[in-house]
């Protein structure tokens, strides 16, 4: 490699040091490095801006802001609190009964929105039932942040690093929709029994406490009726229109953009206020991060790594599937799936393309996205949602702490994981 | 005007007084906050009666504004109960904020512009030994200002 390449390793491999580690702000480490990147010529203006191997991927960013403009609006209707109520309703009080309805609304609202949003939605109406309850909250907390990044798994919106994979391999939602949905219903399935065997057993149902549930008024968590509706009726038109892409050829940035724009022009939200709900700093992270892979894939250590990673494997594909599944998995654990998974695209789509394009070989992306969605859950660091979750909690007096989170997250990542190799392997592989 | 010409016998609570005497003097003397003192009689800080309703009312019901909306009347009448056997030490923001403190020859305009910076409803007074003699609320000073 020329001394080039070398640099911009180093370069990268100090920002994501400086990323995986919290040292500076994680904005901060990736426009720093895609500065030093610029700086050294390792990459250039018209590649960091323009190319759509080595640039930033606008379809990613612009289906960001699209969804968080829509999610902006979406959580100022109520709409969550109202479901969650209703949920403890209809459990009548029953702990894991509860526990269950709310996992199963997390993982439904996680693949529809980004995880970060779901739980800040969730958590802090679990609080208020559980109070009411008089039942630990921190079982139901853990359990909704599991199930948030089980069920982000199951469409192209519902996990950051799905959207890059999109973008990437120029998959559909639709595609997500065919190959993750399905075994994410059986995760959920199994995760629902986990929650049975790690923490359901302990729950002590309390009548008395049950009934002041049935007290809670769960319609009056929504003021607006019409702009709930509004919201609602351009969620299911996004919706739609992800799914109908095979006809309208639509992108999905431009579906999210469009959408957003929609609310904004029927609701009674003001632009400002919708523009004040996007996380720039997010957004700006997700562009730091593709300058400085960029400048990897210009000077020729992408390709040297998946040449090498062909190599190794031997070109046999269900050896590099299930590495991919397994190494995704322990690596997102340890460090954010979202860097991970913007470095890792150009290598696998490079490893698609030598197994012969878009056929059989497609299996490494759903490997990829199931290795780094659902290790994220593994320890309490390795996915947003749960940084979120211990966040939360500990504001309100009930403090999880690291290993509490991270015991019952490797159970779950350790069963879950390896319940899609066999996945994989049946239907991609055999 | 200075602010001996304002001053007034303030009520105090210290760190480890239990937080619901310090809400029943803001309740009962009209106060719009009490002077917390340490250990040693000098001022501490201001708690301002919002911070005790901070502590009063469930972070989840501060973080979604609709879950206060959920809540039926019987349990909102009783949230104060969150109170019960927490100190005034706990009611405290985490980061201390600039002790709003002046002495007796402070112009209004001193005083005005404490309030202001520190965003407190009164200000503690320290007489020529150094020792609280009273307070000058936000309440005073305007009615002294308007009435001129």
């Amino acid at each position: 490699m020329s001394v080039l390449s070398w640099m911009s390793v180093a370069v990268f491999l100090a920002a994501y040091t400086l990323i995986a580690t919290e040292k500076v702000h994680r904005v901060a480490a990736a426009l720093g490095g895609a500065g030093i990147m610029l700086l050294i010529h390792a990459t250039g203006a018209q590649a960091a801006f323009f190319s759509e191997q080595s640039g930033i991927d606008w379809n990613v960013i612009f289906l960001l802001l699209g969804m968080m403009i829509i999610v902006g609006v979406l959580k100022q209707t109520g709409v969550f609190e109202y479901l969650a109520i209703w949920a403890a309703k209809r459990a009548r009080g029953r702990p894991f009964r509860l526990m269950v309805l709310l996992v199963l609304i997390t993982a439904a609202a996680s693949a529809l929105l980004d995880n970060v949003t779901t739980v800040l939605l969730i958590a802090p109406v679990t609080l208020l039932v559980c109070e009411r309850l008089a039942v630990n909250v921190a079982p139901f907390l853990i359990a909704e942040a599991l199930a948030s990044n089980i069920g982000g798994a199951a469409t192209l919106v519902g996990d950051p690093p799905n959207i890059i994979i999109a973008s990437r391999g120029g998959l559909s939602f639709n595609d997500f929709l065919i190959h993750m949905a399905p075994m994410v219903i059986v995760l959920m399935v199994v995760f629902i029994g986990l929650c049975w065997l790690m923490f359901g057993r302990s729950f002590r149902y309390d009548p008395e406490r049950a009934a002041s549930i049935m007290e809670l008024e769960e319609k009056e968590a929504i003021e607006d009726r019409r702009l709930l509706w509004q919201s609602l009726a351009v969620l299911v038109i996004v919706m739609a229109a992800f799914v109908l892409h095979p006809v309208l050829h639509y992108e999905p940035s431009v579906v999210a953009l469009l959408g957003g724009g929609l609310l904004v022009a029927a609701t009674r939200v003001t632009t400002s206020d919708a523009i004040a709900e996007v996380e720039w700093p997010t957004l700006v992270f997700f562009a730091g991060l593709f300058v400085m892979v960029g400048a990897l894939v210009e000077t020729g250590v992408i390709g040297r790594l998946s040449q090498a990673a062909v190599a190794g494997t031997d070109g046999r594909l269900e050896l590099t599937t299930m590495g991919l599944l397994g190494g995704s998995a322990v690596l997102s654990a340890i460090v954010d799936n979202i860097p991970y998974v913007a470095t890792m695209s150009p290598i696998v789509e490079q490893l698609v393309q030598s197994t012969g394009g878009a056929g059989q070989g497609q299996v490494l992306w759903w490997a990829l996205a199931f290795g780094a969605d659902l290790g994220g859950n593994a320890t309490a660091v390795g996915a947003a949602a749960n940084v979120v979750i211990l966040g939360i909690a500990a504001r309100n007096g009930t403090p999880i702490s690291f290993w509490q989170f991270t015991k019952y997250g490797l159970i779950v990542t350790a069963v879950t994981v390896p319940m899609v190799a066999p996945y994989l392997w049946l239907r991609y592989l055999l | 005007m200075r602010a001996r010409d304002l001053l007034a016998d303030f009520p105090v609570v210290g760190l480890d007084s239990p937080v619901i005497d310090a809400a029943r003097m803001l309740a009962e003397q009209d106060l719009p906050g009490i002077i917390v003192v340490g250990d040693d009689g000098s001022p501490f800080t201001i708690l301002p009666g919002t911070e005790v309703l901070r502590l009063a009312v469930p972070t989840y019901c501060q973080d979604d504004p609709a879950l206060a909306r959920v809540v039926d009347e019987a349990h909102a009448d009783a949230f104060l109960d969150a109170l019960n056997g927490r100190t005034v030490r706990e009611a405290l923001p985490r980061q201390r904020r600039e002790l709003p403190v002046t002495d007796l020859d402070a112009t209004v305009l001193e005083l005005a512009a404490l309030m202001a910076r520190t965003r407190s409803p009164l200000v503690a007074v320290l007489g020529d030994d150094r020792r609280l003699t009273g307070a000058v609320t936000l309440q005073a000073l305007l009615d002294r200002m308007l009435a001129t």
